[in-house]
Formats: structure tokens, sequence, C-alpha cells
């Protein structure tokens, strides 16, 4: 047989068996991707910001190894402190590998803590610039780590992570609306919740971010009461104090004193919650009814006016404009 | 009396296949292609001790170390397996047509089928020996790792005083990250495209005139065989971002002629911690033999009435 008759046929055969494969090959395919199997494809952006030999070898199938690779890079970036790089290198890393949660919550840690946290005290940028980049460090993790939940839905730390951040007393100032940024901070956490593999405190923190909603005291109150009925490993101080606050929203007329004995089974333990409750002005936890509580208990454990919570100066409320005060 | 006459059907094909294919074995051992496997060895056992820099918490750290092992030594496997597949297959026939072992085998009652089903049999061989052992050696790294991570982790949040749940979930998440059958699979998978790819470069070396080109041109498919898929999509939805007929005929014909090896990249999916399901390791399977088949017969087709 010629070797063209030969090539003909051999060709003629390839088709054949490619297009008996094909539609195989196809539903595999989409099925290893419904199953989170198979990464998504490598966007041209992420090529050329590894660079042509690490392409070559991500596309030879070893994606991951080109992440850690590129994670250790951005450690350097870190220790440098050059955070665009370090953003840009978390964002190359989850395109490598999006399925990996340390990844997304690393990338996002770096922006809205280390970032941010840099760029409170850079002396070198004017006041106005500084609290741009503090803003947007934020801005950036948050967005990050709600990249990271579009590609992962059922991984509860992300949703967790999310809610930490959002209902986080140095995150939420940059926000203009507090009421928005825990409601979305209550709502991530329900969702970790509703995964069905988060941890316990999940529930309870997406209630104390629930509280701070104003406007949706009702929900929380029964969240509260579900939360207290389901034993003592939710009896928390906050959660008691919190549950106290709403059932005072609930009913003025309270007897919020008395009602805060029966929480707390003692005056002392009581006095000491409230008193510390009062205090955390910057978590702006809503205090209906504790200064009533306060001053009852007070009153039964007879302290003095000068040892009076009343009488101890509160600390300033966080507010980013002082921290960006030119000085 | 009569004496029974040779004849190429004369032992059973399995014999003759096991015959020639541990005799590839033997001649590509004697070629001390194993000494790669200390170079792994180091990688393995050096990604156990080197303390790399972590961004995270020791909570977070410990499941990340232990990706990077398995990131570290997959992707060895991986690279071992391909540049040992295609250049052990890419010398067999020219070697044998050099030290004219070919000639000898050919003038006996051998079909050339077996001939190079037994020749690539030994590649094949070789490739899941030397995958074996550096499997073995991840598996014990990981392990011995593995348990690291847990008595620290365990002593961490003692000292924190964790609820049991959080200690639960922490560990379970770092046992994970450990050895386990999916590990195994992705190890398999490797295997299966190191199969593919013997069998595409004997293919190759049928009709190839140098060892060389065979080598590159395995390596070439290799590589554009990554994109076979994304040329797959341009041609089944192609019309909806407006290709002309020309893109549609070369994506078919490039995802006709290729094989896809974005398949086996569920490789990543398991170094990131998922789980990968019997039947989509089964279907693996599939694929990767539905190659070699296909690829043998193929080299046979070329290889049956080739003068040498």
């Amino acid at each position: 047989m010629s070797i063209w008759r030969k090539s003909t046929i051999l060709l003629a055969a390839l088709l054949a068996f490619g297009g008996l494969r094909l539609p195989f090959e196809n539903s595999l395919s989409k099925e290893l991707r419904a199953a989170g199997l198979f990464p998504p494809k490598m966007e041209i952006g992420t090529r050329e910001r590894i660079g042509q030999t690490s392409s070559a070898v991500a596309l030879g199938g070893l994606r991951t190894l080109v992440a850690t690779f590129l994670n250790l890079r951005a450690f350097t970036f870190f220790t440098e402190q050059r955070w665009a790089d370090v953003a840009d290198t978390f964002n190359t890393i989850v395109d490598l590998a999006p399925r990996t949660r340390y990844y997304w919550e690393t990338g996002s840690w770096h922006q809205a803590y280390n970032a941010a946290s840099y760029y409170l005290n850079d002396s070198e940028l004017p006041p106005l610039r500084r609290r741009e980049a503090w803003r947007s460090s934020i801005y950036n993790g948050r967005a990050f780590l709600e990249r990271g939940i579009r590609n992962n839905p059922d991984d509860w730390s992300l949703y967790a992570n999310l809610g930490f951040l959002l209902s986080d007393s140095n995150k939420f100032p940059a926000y203009k609306d507090p009421n928005a940024c825990f409601a979305a901070a209550a709502e991530a956490y329900g969702r970790a919740a509703a995964t069905g593999k988060a941890l316990g405190y999940v529930k309870r923190a997406q209630f104390y971010s629930l509280a701070r909603v104003a406007g949706r005291e009702k929900e929380a109150l029964a969240l509260a009461r579900s939360l207290y009925a389901e034993g003592a490993q939710n009896r928390t101080p906050t959660l008691l104090i919190l549950l106290l606050v709403l059932e005072a929203w609930e009913n003025p007329d309270l007897d919020t004193g008395k009602r805060a004995l029966e929480l707390f089974e003692s005056p002392e333990k009581a006095h000491e919650s409230l008193s510390g409750h009062w205090m955390r002005t910057r978590e702006r936890f809503p205090v209906h009814g504790v200064a009533r509580a306060l001053e009852a208990l007070e009153k039964q454990l007879n302290i003095s006016a000068d040892k009076s919570v009343f009488n101890q100066p509160p600390p300033p409320p966080f507010n980013p404009e002082d921290m960006f005060r030119p000085k | 009396m009569s004496t029974p006459t040779s004849s190429p059907t004369q032992g059973s094909h399995t014999t003759r296949i096991l015959t020639i294919a541990t005799h590839a074995f033997t001649q590509l051992v004697r070629m001390k292609v194993f000494y790669f496997l200390a170079i792994f060895a180091v990688i393995a056992i050096a990604s156990n001790f080197f303390e790399l820099p972590q961004h995270a918490g020791p909570e977070s750290v410990g499941a990340n170390v232990l990706r990077s092992i398995k990131s570290w030594s997959l992707g060895a496997m991986t690279l071992f397996s391909v540049v040992l597949s295609i250049v052990a297959t890419a010398l067999l026939l020219p070697k044998d047509v050099e030290d004219r072992t070919l000639y000898t085998i050919l003038a006996k009652p051998v079909p050339r089928f077996d001939y190079l089903a037994g020749k690539l049999l030994g590649v094949l061989m070789l490739v899941f020996v030397s995958l074996l052992a550096m499997d073995l050696l991840m598996t014990a790294v990981l392990q011995i790792r593995t348990s690291m991570v847990i008595a620290q982790q365990e002593e961490m949040v003692k000292a924190l005083g964790w609820p049991p749940d959080a200690v639960a979930s922490l560990l379970s998440e770092t046992r994970a990250q450990g050895p386990n059958w999916s590990l195994q699979g992705a190890v398999f998978a490797v295997f299966l495209r190191a199969s593919i790819m013997a069998s595409l470069a004997l293919l190759i070396s049928t009709f190839s005139t140098s060892t060389l080109f065979t080598t590159i041109v395995s390596f070439l498919i290799y590589f554009i065989g990554h994109f076979q898929a994304d040329a797959r999509d341009v041609y089944l939805n192609a019309g909806q971002a407006g290709e002309g007929l020309f893109a549609r005929l070369a994506s078919l014909v490039f995802s006709l002629v290729l094989p896809d090896f974005q398949l086996f990249n569920v490789i990543d999916a398991v170094i990131e911690g998922q789980a990968m399901p019997l039947v989509t390791l089964g279907k693996l399977t599939l694929v990767g033999a539905y190659y070699a088949v296909f690829f043998t017969i193929a080299s046979w087709f070329i290889f049956s009435d080739k003068e040498f």
C-alpha cells in the first residue's frame, strides 16, 4: 500500500475516531465542571500575568504547582509591603487554583487588613490619599472574598470571613451605611450556616450582626430566642445582653434589672457584662434598656457614684475622619 | 512424521506481547532511567522539611503545607511520567533498528502488532513502576507530615481552648488534605495521561525518521492537547460569536485530531482537596484506554508493511 493511501486512511480513521469520542469528551468535561473537579478555563489575562514559561507549565496540567510558586512570590511582596503586587499575584493565584479556600482568604486578608492598616499609618501619603487607599483596600478585600464565594458557593468559611469583615468595627466605618454593612454581614453568616457545615459560632455571629440592623429588631429577637432555647452553648454574655436589649425594645416597660438577674443568675455577673456592653460603643450594638438595668444593678450592689459605669469615660467611637486628619 | 511448521499464530499473543514487554522494560531499566527517582525523592523529602514562608496563622497553614507537598509531588510525577513515556517510546524503535534486534525479532514468527504492543506495554510498565515508587514516597511523606500537622494543631487548639466542633472541623479539613483514595486516583490519572502520550509517541515513531523528531512532535502535541477543549468549544458554540466557516472547520479538525488532555486536570482539583468519585476515574480510564488502543492500532497500520 502506498504511503499516501495509508496516510489518507489514517487521517480518515483519526477523524472518525475523533467524531466518536467528541460527544463523550464534551459531556465528561461538562460533568467534571459541574462537579467542581474541573478548573475554569485559564483567561488570557492570567496567561499574560504568569508569563510564558509558567503559562506553559500551567497549561501542561500543573496549575496548582504554579499557584504554589506564586504564593511564595506573594509572600515576598507582602514582606516588602507592595500591596498592589500582592493583590495582582493573588488574582492570578485564584485564577489558577479557584477551589482553594486558603488563597481566597489570604488574598482578602492582605487587602482588607494588612494593606488597610498600612495605609492608616503610611506617613508618606497625604491624608486624603491615605483615606482613599484605606477605604479601597477594604473594598477590594471584600470584593475578593465575594468573588471567592461565587467560585465556591458551598464554602461556609468564605461566607463567615465576609461576615466577619463586614461586622468588624475597624472595617465597617469604611462604608457610608453601617446598617447595610450589618445586614450584609448577617446575610453572609446566615448563608454560611445554611451550608450545614459551619461551626456553632456562625449562627451566633449572624445574630450579633442582625441585632445591629435598625428596623430588623423583631427578626433579631426571634433568632435570639431560638438560639437561647438551643442550650447553654449559645448563652454567651453578648447573646444574653442582646436578648435583654431586644426584649426591652419590644416592651419598653420591661423591668430590665429583674430580667438581667434572670438571664445572668447573679447581680455581679449581670453588672459586669452590662457595663462592658455599655462601653462597647465602637461596635454599635443597640442599648435599649441597658441604662435602666445598670442603674438598678448598681443600686442593688451599692456601687458608689465614682465607680458607676455612667461616670467612666466611654472610648471614643471609631471615626475614620479622625484617623486621616492632617497632623 | 511431520514436523510442526512455525507460523505467526504459534503461541499466544499474550505470551509474545508479555515477553517483548519484559524485554523492553529490562532494556529501559538498563538505560538507568530510574535515576530520576532520586531527584523525586529529594523533592518529596525536601518539601517535607522546608518550612516555606506562610501568610496566615497555624490553623490554616497546616493544610496549606500538605497541599504544597501534593502539588510539588504530583507536579513532578506529571513531568517525569510524560517525559519518560515520550522519550522511552521514541527511543525504542530506533534503538532496536540500531542494535539490529528488530530484524531478528521480525524474522521470527512474531506479528508486528505483538511487537508494537509489547514495546508499548514495556514502556507502560516502566511508567507504572516509576509512578508507584513516587506514589509510595509521596504517600509516606504526606502521612508523616499530616500526623505532624495534626499534632501541632491539637496542641494549638488545646492552648486556645477551642470548642469541640471547631476542633473537629479543623482536624477533618487537615485530614482531607492528607493521603486518601482520591489522591491515588489522581496518580492513576497521571498514569493514564502518560499512557496516551506513550501510545501517541509510538504512532509518531512508526513514521518518524529520528528520535528527536518523535520527541519534539510528541511534546508539541502534549501542550497543544491542553487547548483541544477550547477548540471543541469554539466548534460546538460556533455561530454565537459569529465565527466564520474557516474558524469552524479549523476548530473541528483540531478537536477531532488531537487528544483532550484537559480532562486529566482533575488532578488539580484533588490537590485542592476535592474528592474524585470512582465513576469519574472510570470514565477517565475509558478515555485513556480508547486513545491508547486507537493509537496502537494506528501504529500497527503504519508499521505492518514498513520496510527496514
